[in-house]
């Protein structure tokens, strides 16, 4: 035998099909069908489902919901985690306690954060309310329950940008920085000619990151608010899990997953481009 | 590729996996091959029995299950807790039944899920143990909810509905009673907080969930309104829209009630009615021991009644609680049924009463003297119980709920009018049931 390469990778190979490949192929092939144990249908309608869905204003809605938490909350969290990250890239006593103690909000589960900023925004007890002085209806306001949830989120996932771009700006040769300065340039010259362009496939990595979690938003979001009020912070997993998990119907949720995961896919696509690009230069 | 190379100066690590077959092989003799007869005891029945977290102490069930087996030495009962939330335990039952699963035999299940699990063809008929006069002798809302088709598909085992909580004390110093209708509720309430400090008048649950659709009907019933009459839907009538442009009026025209509450459940109202916040809370019967507890805020200062209703109609409450019931592909369905007969007869409902505070579902044991010497409560939520009704009986539910609870939502926060939502919820519980023919 020359090559036993494909014999050894097979059981593996079969796991990974088995758990990922089948449940994939499983969702796409229900998203064909009209699906629903209540009502005791299962037969394959073809397109049907998309069709009813680009019709449905709630989807529409859905999608703006996510793509708006996931453009606001990624931008924010880019700024503020790059911001962040230089800070903590500067020698200072106690920097490592610093980075320690940046990276508490991301290590709680998310459920419990959400709990702990259900009552933190609450109207009556609620601590914002109090520091502010304001009375206002955080959650249950339709302008502010989305921000409201867009802050949580980037209170939370703040640390987790900071922590790979703090690792990026890391093996940025401390020469560069060295010449720079001999060359005359500034703190801000620097910063744009030597951080950044350094920094940028570092900083692709986390948007690809960031921008698929954000897409797939749900835990969050369906404890602080559960979709309300009015559908107006539902995003499209919560409708999907809505469809899926409390309503049954298997085909119409499989499409609304489909569309999560073509979007997701579609996003890593561009991503990787510009990754590759990037590389190639 | 090369062949795999040996790594010098290390072994083969020793080997694990014979440990792990004995493992495997000792489990299955162990879990696999359940049979129904126990070792040693010939004939007996085991059953197992599925219920949610049980208020209290999980001993008193225990207890109980006890009694069971000493008084029918050939069934053994096992008990299973699900997760504690209702949707978990909704999918767990979703994913087991739909499966064709026979691992338990009893069941315990939520108000709302009876007509679509009966749809299904998941729960046994157990029409034959509820005769007419037997039926009689239970609240009508919950043999309501039970019944699917003229069959009977579960047995009511305790009883949960909404209610009005009031502060005693405020209400006497002011010189009212307890508010019959609405608008009494409204007058009482602003008359009282324009006097006091720091103190809510009306408080209930408006977020955007299952608590929001409970609150909302109790408007719509107590204004003669409905969702669904025979199987006609019946949701956008002038009525439904009066009763809704109140439930929005409480807060914006009456300023009763806080916008807060267009983000709340039931804890946080239940709090701030607990630290003395608020003058009335519509909450379910749970929230009484806590207010009554040792370091109660209000402690000795609540009152309870039914729900006040608009002039000229009926005080409603939706009604909760818990149902027994038995799977169809129980392999024990006798032992199953013998079971849920004596968990739902008076004296283990007393019982249940007594020991974790479970409201029963028969109606003589609102007159038992023991049992409202112990829990004096009892005796006031009689009258809410006989106004309790179900949320609509249908298989789709779940469906008709996700269809009202964003559009109750948009009315409550100002987002739309309530004739705008209920035109547009009609239209999709029209397209539900038509789906469902």
């Amino acid at each position: 035998m020359k090559d036993r390469g494909e014999v050894m990778v097979f059981p593996a190979g079969a796991a990974l099909l088995l758990v990922a490949a089948y449940p994939v192929v499983l969702v796409f092939w229900f998203s064909l069908c009209r699906k629903n144990p209540i009502f005791g249908v299962s037969e394959f309608i073809g397109l049907a489902n998309y069709q009813h869905l680009f019709a449905e204003p709630r989807f529409w809605n859905a999608l703006k919901n996510t793509v708006y938490f996931t453009g606001v909350s990624v931008t924010l969290e880019m700024i503020l985690g790059l911001s962040v990250a230089l800070l903590l890239n500067r020698v200072f006593r106690g920097r490592g306690m610093m980075r320690a103690i940046i990276l508490v909000p991301w290590a709680i589960p998310t459920v419990v954060s959400a709990r702990m900023w259900e009552w933190m925004y609450n109207t009556d007890f609620g601590v914002l309310n109090y520091l502010l002085g304001t009375q206002v209806n955080w959650l249950g306001d339709p302008f502010w329950a989305m921000n409201a949830a867009i802050f949580m989120d980037v209170w939370k996932t703040t640390p987790f940008v900071v922590l790979l771009l703090t690792a990026g700006l890391q093996v940025i040769p401390r020469e560069l920085y060295a010449a720079a300065r001999i060359d005359g340039a500034g703190g801000w010259a620097t910063f744009w000619r030597v951080t950044l362009p350094l920094l940028l496939p570092t900083i692709l990595v986390v948007l690809l990151f960031r921008t698929l979690d954000a897409f797939r938003i749900f835990d969050a979001i369906y404890v602080l608010t559960g979709g309300g009020p009015a559908n107006t912070t539902e995003t499209l997993s919560i409708y999907a899990y809505k469809s899926l998990f409390q309503t049954l119907q298997f085909g119409y949720g499989s499409a609304l997953a489909v569309v999560v995961f073509v979007c997701v896919g579609l996003i890593s696509v561009l991503y990787i481009r510009l990754l590759s690009g990037q590389a190639r230069r | 590729m090369s062949k795999p190379k040996r790594i010098p100066g290390r072994s083969v690590p020793p080997l694990r996996w014979p440990w792990l077959v004995a493992f495997f092989a000792g489990s299955l003799t162990l879990f696999g091959c359940g049979s129904d007869r126990e070792p040693g005891g010939e004939g007996i029945t085991t059953i197992l029995f599925k219920h949610g977290k049980i208020a209290g102490d999980p001993a008193k069930l225990a207890e109980i299950i006890a009694v069971f087996e000493a008084e029918n030495p050939g069934i053994r009962v096992k008990d299973e807790t699900l997760p504690a939330s209702t949707d978990e335990q909704h999918q767990f039952y979703v994913i087991n039944l739909g499966a064709g699963s026979a691992d338990f035999d009893v069941l315990s299940m939520d108000v709302i899920w009876i007509a679509e699990f009966a749809r299904l063809g998941w729960l046994r008929d157990l029409s034959h143990l509820l005769g007419e006069s037997e039926r009689q002798k239970f609240f009508h809302g919950p043999i309501e909810a039970v019944t699917y088709e003229g069959k009977i598909y579960a047995i009511p085992w305790y009883i949960d509905a909404g209610l009005l909580y009031f502060r005693k004390d405020l209400l006497q110093e002011y010189g009212y009673s307890p508010p019959q209708t609405w608008d009494e509720l409204v007058g009482i309430a602003r008359a009282v907080t324009a006097q006091e400090d720091e103190l809510y008048g009306f408080i209930w649950q408006g977020k955007q969930y299952e608590g929001l659709v409970c609150n909302a009907l109790e408007y719509l019933w107590s204004h003669g309104g409905e969702v669904i009459q025979n199987g006609e839907v019946v949701l956008n009538s002038p009525q439904n829209v009066k009763a809704l442009q109140f439930m929005r009026d409480l807060i914006t025209e009456y300023q009763v009630s806080p916008a807060l509450v267009t983000t709340m459940i039931e804890e946080p109202t239940r709090h701030i009615f607990g630290n003395g916040r608020a003058l009335f809370l519509r909450n379910w019967p749970y929230a009484w021991n806590i207010f009554q507890q040792e370091g109660s805020a209000i402690k000795g200062k609540v009152g309870v009644c039914k729900l006040p209703a608009f002039p000229g109609f009926e005080s409603a409450s939706t009604l909760g609680g818990w149902q027994l019931g038995v799977n169809g592909n129980s392999k024990h369905p006798q032992a199953a049924e013998k079971f849920i007969e004596f968990m739902t007869s008076p004296r283990i409902q007393k019982r249940l009463a007594l020991t974790v505070g479970y409201k029963p579902t028969r109606i003589a044991l609102y007159n038992d003297p023991e049992l409202l010497r112990e829990q004096p409560f009892f005796a006031m939520l009689y009258d809410v119980f006989t106004h309790a009704r179900p949320r609509p009986v249908s298989p789709y539910y779940m469906m008709i709920t996700q269809v009202l609870q964003p559009e109750f939502s948009a009315v409550v926060s100002g987002i739309r009018t309530p004739s705008e939502a209920l035109q547009s919820a009609h239209k999709q519980i029209v397209r539900v049931l038509e789906m469902g023919d």
